[in-house]
């Protein structure tokens, strides 16, 4: 017989023992809409590995990305401009050094688990994984990697990023670039497009020679980890994504519940982050769309068991990749239509202001942040499978090559030795009809549905408060 | 389906405070007949209930053919709508016409308070709505062609709310398009202006003037109840009796009161009649109530008809007027190389 205090004592002992299961239980809400873990289907592997899926790469880059985006405004103004410039090619083209991870950073009671790149994947690089095609929005006629390049250097030469000169806030333009440049590109013109192929990566065959992933098991991971979406994003609310990014929400975020974010998968990055900002709006479902595609098209992978995709699973996968791309693209033409919004509202402040004698550098300063968001997306829009022809023509010209300048004025090209040009400049309110076209040009090309920073929808409200014109009453 | 689109269509009219035939309004208009009948003709509640629900009126050839044209039209809004021109297009052509031209310094406008700027446009929209109401309606009159696609409105010998459908579908294009054309000003301008600050103030959704209007019985404008109002007032607004007389055949009506709200504009333009009697007037355009002008030939392909023949007959004109020019110039060249 055991006595009372015994008894308590092994109750005690058993919601201790039953407590971790316990909590563990209640932070994967339904493991199976996680994505991963995955058995190893490889056939004929002899390791130790349990976990078929891998992207700790496409982590790397996000980090690498985010880091780049925090130095790229480390620059006083010219007299650390070649340190600047090399810590922040140090992460764009790779360092032989184990760099520290300068965003995402813990902070207070926010811990994050990994602070060396190392400790992600070595010897990445952002550089090497960005557009090769010749960059039409930017001028010079450059390369994806070359413009990152050329901006990094510009940056490096400014105050905290920002060139009044120009109105170009590079940390925007480089960081809304390259997450087309690399991750969009890499993700739906790469492995989602020539390597679902059946003769490229089969499924019948590991990835490379003794990996415990299959060809496409691992090609379909490295897209999902460009999306950047946290592994449990489908237990997750949009808002619930959106505070992860933030680092506001920390019981959502630390999904094992180790009391650690882990980047590898507990952290909501790049165009998955984006599409969170419009999907908790609730007119649009992004983030969902596009990670439940990659989570079926992962069960699909999986369910192959290590053989090589049948023609009818194959074009299962590919429906798969366009919804995925599809929604992509949107996300991108959501961003691309809110920033042209925040310009037209930032111009008509500036008008105001200026009307009334007031000091508009700070405005001034936030039109050009703003200016840089517009131009980044607008040129990552550009970087993915399909050539966008005619839109991209016109997308290219109305947001021109630089933000229209106090003094009237606008960069029209660089010189022979990478001055930029200046020229005379539209009227604000011919500027500011172009940036109506862009979010027109979005709706028309893309279908936006969001449509944050709407410069129109009054107009279309009080169309509608007034009804129907084609009512056919004889007065 | 478009005949569940059909029938929604019908149901809208009458639940949609934005439509004039709204139960709503038509309610209050009972009403307001009432009060007149009774306090104004000195008749008795029962008399007053017969005088507002004559069923010769809501029974006649005219009322009837209102009915089929209501009906009938709503069919023609439905595929016709969506081809025309919305005032969301117009409202963008200008918004986007006043960026390009950036005239003046729009900062100008962005202190007015947003109670001065509600309170503007909502009186805007409806002085510009009523006055190219007025205008329409005169060119409706004066022009022949548009004159054989209005009279199919003036055809009705007894009046009712539904009256104000008994319209040419081509008819209702025109009033579309101005409708379209009044929205799509009023909206760009003031959006241009004031940003998003503009709204207009509205009772059931509907803008409060308008709303104004019809609880004070403008369905009653199209009705046997001839409330007149006080002379000086119908100088203002357009008394029910007023647009009654609009619909006489009497030579000394014609082309009178052409206003919808507001009887300004017949004032300023010298269209202002003060209103009779209305048991004094005949309704129509020739007084016959006979089958043939109220059949649905006469009032849809017949105005077709009309326009052809008035068509053919100028396009005659002119070439005998082509003929005489080319002889002319023939004579006066052979008098050249006389010479």
């Amino acid at each position: 017989m055991l006595s009372n205090k015994s008894k308590l004592s092994a109750v005690g002992l058993l919601v201790a023992g039953l407590s971790p299961l316990m909590i563990a239980g209640m932070a994967y809400a339904d493991s199976s809409n996680n994505y991963g873990p995955f058995p190893v289907t490889v056939k004929g592997y002899e390791g130790s590995a349990t976990n078929s899926v891998s992207y700790s790469g496409q982590i790397a880059r996000h980090v690498l990305h985010d880091s780049l985006k925090k130095l790229a405004s480390a620059g006083d103004g010219g007299s650390n401009a070649k340190a600047a410039e090399a810590e922040m090619m140090a992460y764009f083209a790779g360092s032989d050094k184990n760099k520290a991870i300068i965003s995402p950073a813990s902070k207070d009671d926010y811990q994050i688990k990994q602070t060396l790149m190392n400790s992600l994947s070595k010897g990445k690089k952002l550089s090497n994984k960005s557009y090769k095609g010749v960059v039409n929005g930017w001028p010079g006629q450059m390369t994806g990697p070359e413009v990152l390049e050329f901006m990094i250097k510009k940056a490096a030469m400014t105050k905290g990023g920002f060139d009044t000169s120009t109105g170009y806030n590079y940390p925007q333009l480089i960081s809304k670039f390259a997450m087309g440049a690399v991750f969009y590109n890499q993700a739906v013109d790469n492995y989602l497009d020539e390597k679902l192929a059946a003769d490229n990566k089969p499924n019948s065959k590991p990835y490379k020679d003794g990996k415990h992933y299959t060809g496409k098991e691992h090609v379909w991971d490295e897209a999902f980890g460009y999306w950047g979406a946290a592994a449990h994003t489908l237990n997750l609310s949009a808002k619930e994504s959106y505070e992860v990014a933030k680092k506001k929400n920390f019981a959502v975020s630390d999904a094992n519940g180790d009391g650690l974010i882990d980047l590898k998968s507990e952290m909501t990055f790049a165009h998955a982050y984006y599409a969170s900002s419009f999907d908790k709006g609730g007119k649009t479902n992004y983030l969902h769309t596009v990670t439940q595609a990659f989570l079926d098209g992962r069960k699909l992978i999986t369910a192959a068991n290590g053989e090589a995709l049948t023609d009818s699973e194959r074009a299962k996968l590919v429906a798969y990749a366009d919804v995925i791309g599809e929604n992509w693209e949107r996300v991108i033409a959501e961003s691309t239509f809110k920033y042209a919004g925040s310009v037209y509202k930032d111009i008509t402040k500036m008008e105001e202001m200026l009307a009334a004698g007031e000091d508009v550098s700070k405005t001034f300063a936030k039109y050009s942040k703003h200016w840089g968001e517009l131009k980044g997306f607008s040129m990552a829009l550009q970087t993915g499978k399909h050539n966008l022809g005619e839109t991209a023509v016109k997308l290219n010209r109305l947001i021109g090559f630089g933000p229209v300048l106090l003094n009237a004025s606008q960069v029209t090209g660089i010189d022979s030795n990478g001055d930029y040009l200046k020229d005379e400049a539209l009227s604000w309110g011919e500027y500011k009809l172009h940036m109506l076209k862009v979010q027109k040009l979005m709706i028309d090309k893309f279908s936006v549905v969001a449509r944050s920073k709407d410069q129109t929808a009054n107009m279309e409200a009080l169309a509608d408060k007034l009804g129907d014109s084609d009512s056919a009453e004889n007065d | 389906m478009w005949f569940l689109d059909f029938f929604s269509n019908i149901f809208e009219h009458f639940s949609d405070p934005k439509k004039r035939i709204f139960l709503g309004y038509i309610f209050i208009s009972i009403g307001i007949a009432f009060f007149w009948l009774i306090l104004q003709k000195k008749l008795s509640l029962r008399q007053a209930f017969w005088k507002i629900f004559d069923k010769k009126v809501f029974f006649s050839k005219s009322s009837k053919s209102d009915y089929s044209v209501f009906i009938i039209n709503r069919i023609f809004t439905l595929f016709i709508s969506p081809l025309l021109l919305t005032q969301m297009a117009i409202a963008t052509i200008i918004f986007h016409l006043l960026h390009k031209i950036d005239l003046f310094n729009v900062s100008v406008f962005l202190n007015f308070s947003k109670v001065w700027i509600v309170l503007q446009f909502t009186i805007f929209v409806f002085i510009l709505d009523d006055i190219t109401k007025y205008f329409v309606h005169r060119w409706m009159h004066k022009w022949p062609i548009l004159w054989s696609l209005h009279k199919v409105h003036h055809s009705a010998t007894k009046l009712t709310p539904l009256t104000i459908y008994r319209t040419h579908p081509l008819e209702g294009i025109v009033f579309s398009l101005r409708g379209a054309f009044t929205q799509g000003t009023s909206i760009s301008i003031f959006v241009y202006l004031f940003g998003n600050s503009v709204d207009l103030i509205t009772i059931l959704g509907v803008n409060i003037i308008v709303f104004t209007f019809n609880i004070a019985g403008s369905n009653l404008r199209h009705s046997h109840i001839g409330i007149r109002y006080w002379n000086w007032l119908e100088y203002i607004f357009i008394s029910p009796a007023q647009h009654q007389l609009h619909h006489s055949i009497a030579e000394a009506h014609h082309d009178k009161n052409f206003g919808a709200s507001l009887a300004l504009w017949d004032w300023l333009f010298g269209s202002l009649h003060h209103s009779t009697d209305i048991e004094s007037l005949t309704l129509g355009v020739d007084g016959s109530e006979n089958e043939r002008s109220h059949s649905l030939h006469t009032l849809y392909i017949k105005p077709l008809g009309e326009i052809i023949f008035y068509s053919v007959e100028k396009l005659k004109i002119l070439k005998i007027s082509i003929c005489q020019f080319g002889i002319r110039i023939q004579n006066k060249f052979y008098a050249l190389v006389k010479q």
